[in-house]
């Protein structure tokens, strides 16, 4: 038998000292890190948990609520959370919906008014307003808005359109607890007043939400669909900025399960009621019949070739598919701006 | 489940102390930790233990089939079957697509239609790692190195959860004598594995995921956007969170590892104070590095040819190295241009004197422009980044805190080894208590840097 040369370094935690510990000093050093973390970060714990879905996300809650309770009751959380609050790289964008107030439907009420700004000019046989030079863009929404972000920059930067990249990774407009959108579109409007928005969001969805006086909605029933399309009105009037921008909204293409298929045309169904009041400045940019026409696929032709388009989580559209996605963004936009 | 996750804190707070209570009793042990190991692999997709299992078994049966096989025609045949097995596992789930596309391409391109469907499959989490572990199985098996385990043996070596996603690539002759008897509870390296998971945890929370956010992607996705000075910048800043985010994973690895009582090979050893490419490919990713020495190149002939003979092997490994990290042309040119500089450093041999920091210069730039390969996009993407470096402009991405983490993880690898050494054996000696604690803060300190959007996925989940 040839003996190998060692070079896996196997007996460097040999050295004088090194393995002193007892089996009882690696549990306890274990234990005494929960205890600890429990203590000042429980809250932090309970808000992991109710950003992860399905039965690890359960259990992080199940564990996470004492503990918040304790670290809450103790003020040891606050202490902290004071404590190193400076370190965060985020301003405070999680709520409890806050962003959305008033975003559940009424359960009655008056007819809402129709204003022209439901009516495209062209649509009517009007004139087109005149198209603005386009100098800002922001490209915002969750993991979905991702390569695409980044392929609208790399056409756009050298027209000198500054491109604003706001994507907000395992965020959605129906789970509030990391970002609550509301506030998150308010204040990239306020930091950047873009002159058009792209948003493409919705690999995150399904979480249940408030309905009306308070009461828990569960994904993707008509009901959950009418508090969400009210949460997409309120953040299209939002980018808008009264009129002076436009916003491309982007539907979902179909993912590849069933169980996000079912998300995924609630939401669409959502976002093409949530931005029909103002069809003049927010343009639905619908992705089913560009990937998915008749169902998921994964690759689809491109220039005469077949190509792949979508990640092989089969929800993410991927370099190609974004690239795709882009051009007919470009095209949209280039019917009100030049650039 | 990544290691820095709640999710995972809860799971090994559980799985430690049971591990630790069962470690005397082998029969419980080892289905408890394999049964672990499982659920952790399953948190990721549940679907894929059943290919865990598959190559696990199929491994195992041609092992024992070569121990046993008395013709050596017979045992090659054999290990042909298993390195088929894993290497077509590979070739089917993380390079279907990608070949399948470019074969598409190539007769579109002559109007012949696509003969194969074109599909995306879903990319198991760590197949690269446990296939080469398998791999090196039964080459070692076949090579007298290692005999063949026990059934719940190697099933507990392929899925032993700290190793299982990412590495390292730990060897049957490393791992399997530590399953031969229970790990003695009174000699535990406490204080190295609680180091090296706090270790772990600021190189990626803090310094990777920051540098990241900070630089490296604003820069690499829209390089046009950009000036030289700030292109530089981000071609460094990627080389310093590349570093963290893999070797801070491989710490918190080896770190768990010890707490249940196991070694894992070392996987870095200050890769950027190298002198040479074959110096540097001894310190960085060791465990691959050696895994493409002994069932690559050596196979191949290794050096035992000619001087041709041997350049060949160089860059045929480094080629075939480059594209075990993903399905791309980028890292096939990068495996190729870090084979073409192994064959120059080889050619030049010791013929060119040059004072060592200059040596040093000239590698860590070479790593540098690799890596530019090595996180663009495309081919297209890294030229415009390179063309960028000749652009004039301000240095506007370089604050306060980039250069302290600049600082940090170059200066740290630059400084004696034994100064390092002497400062680390201060803290694996320290009291558990104190441990405990220390622990705890840097585990607030470093959740307190993450963004709203989460820890980043290890850049070495992808391979």
């Amino acid at each position: 038998m040839d003996e190998p040369r060692d070079d896996s370094l196997m007996s460097r935690f040999e050295r004088e000292g090194a393995r002193r510990y007892r089996a009882a000093d690696a549990v306890t050093v274990v234990l005494l890190v929960a205890i600890l973390l429990g203590l000042f970060a429980g809250g932090s714990v309970l808000h992991s948990g109710e950003q992860t879905s399905g039965f690890q996300g359960q259990v992080v809650r199940d564990v996470g609520r004492p503990l918040a309770t304790v670290s809450a009751q103790s003020g040891l959380g606050k202490l902290r959370s004071e404590a190193t609050g400076f370190l965060s790289p985020d301003q405070n964008l999680g709520s409890s919906g806050g962003g959305f107030a008033g975003a559940a439907p009424a359960a009655a009420g008056g007819i809402p008014s129709v204003t022209p700004e439901a009516f495209p000019p062209t649509a009517l046989g009007g004139k087109a307003p005149p198209k603005q030079r386009l100098r800002s863009l922001l490209v915002t929404g969750d993991s979905m808005v991702m390569p695409l972000d980044a392929d609208l920059a790399q056409k756009l930067v050298p027209s000198d359109v500054r491109v604003i990249q706001d994507p907000h990774i395992g965020t959605g407009i129906s789970n509030s607890q990391i970002v609550d959108w509301g506030k998150l579109a308010q204040s990239q409007v306020r930091a950047d007043h873009p002159q058009a928005v792209v948003v493409f969001i919705g690999a995150n969805e399904g979480w249940p939400m408030a309905g009306a006086g308070g009461r828990e909605v569960q994904c993707c029933g008509v009901e959950w669909a009418a508090i969400y399309a009210q949460r997409v009105r309120i953040l299209a009037d939002i980018y808008r900025q009264q009129a002076h921008a436009h916003v491309y909204w982007i539907t979902l293409p179909d993912p590849r399960e069933s169980d996000r298929e079912t998300i995924a045309r609630a939401v669409n169904a959502a976002i093409t009621v949530g931005v029909q009041p103002w069809a003049t400045d927010v343009r639905l940019i619908d992705s089913v019949p560009i990937f998915t026409p008749h169902g998921y696929r994964d690759a689809m032709p491109i220039g005469g070739t077949q190509t792949i388009v979508r990640e092989p989580d089969g929800v993410h559209l991927n370099g190609a598919g974004s690239s795709l996605l882009a051009r007919y963004l470009l095209s949209d936009m280039a019917q009100d701006y030049t650039y | 489940m990544i290691f820095p996750s709640v999710e995972f804190g809860i799971f090994f707070t559980i799985v430690l102390p049971l591990s630790w209570l069962l470690m005397s009793r082998q029969q419980l042990w080892k289905p408890f930790i394999l049964l672990a190991s499982y659920v952790f692999y399953a948190a990721a997709s549940w679907r894929f233990c059943f290919l865990l299992a598959g190559i696990t078994a199929g491994n195992q049966i041609a092992a024992r089939s070569i121990a046993r096989a008395d013709s050596a025609r017979r045992k090659r045949l054999l290990v042909a079957f298993a390195v088929a097995l894993d290497l077509g596992v590979l070739g089917v789930f993380k390079y279907y697509g990608f070949f399948s596309q470019q074969l598409s391409n190539t007769l579109g391109s002559v109007g012949l239609g696509m003969p194969l469907p074109l599909v995306q499959i879903a990319l198991p989490v760590g197949v690269s790692f446990f296939t080469f572990q398998a791999i090196s199985y039964v080459v070692d098996v076949k090579r007298g190195l290692v005999a063949p385990g026990r059934w719940l043996d190697v099933a507990v070596y392929l899925s032993f959860f700290p190793h299982l996603v990412a590495g390292p690539i730990v060897r049957a002759r490393e791992f399997l004598p530590q399953l031969a008897a229970p790990r003695d509870p009174d000699h535990v390296a406490v204080g190295a594995g609680v180091t090296l998971i706090g270790m772990g945890l600021v190189k990626k929370v803090v310094i990777a995921d920051y540098l990241a956010r900070t630089v490296v992607d604003p820069v690499f996705a829209v390089p046009q956007a950009y000036s030289g000075p700030d292109v530089l910048l981000a071609a460094y800043a990627y080389a310093a969170q590349i570093y963290c985010d893999f070797s801070g994973y491989t710490d918190m690895a080896i770190g768990l590892a010890l707490l249940l009582g196991y070694v894992f090979p070392q996987n870095f050893r200050s890769p950027y104070r190298a002198t040479g490419l074959r110096d540097f490919w001894r310190r960085w990713h060791m465990t691959l590095s050696r895994f493409l020495r002994d069932f690559l190149y050596i196979p191949l002939g290794g050096n035992r040819g000619g001087r041709l003979f041997t350049y060949r092997n160089l860059f045929l490994t480094m080629l075939l190295g480059g594209l075990w990290h993903g399905a791309a042309w980028t890292f096939v040119l990068w495996g190729a241009m870090h084979g073409a500089g192994l064959i120059v450093e080889h050619a030049l041999g010791g013929r060119l004197r040059m004072p060592v920091w200059l040596r040093w210069a000239i590698t860590f730039n070479f790593v540098v422009l690799g890596w530019v390969l090595f996180r663009s996009q495309s081919i297209g993407d890294a030229g415009t980044f390179l063309s960028r470096l000749t652009v004039p402009g301000a240095l506007t991405l370089l604050t306060g805190p980039v250069l302290a983490a600049l600082i940090v993880v170059f200066s740290l690898q630059l400084i004696p080894p034994r100064l390092v050494e002497s400062l680390q054996g201060l803290l694996v000696r320290a009291r558990p208590v104190l441990l405990g604690g220390g622990l705890a803060a840097v585990i607030v300190f470093a959740g307190t840097t993450v963004s709203s959007q989460g820890v980043p996925p290890f850049i070495y989940f992808r391979f």
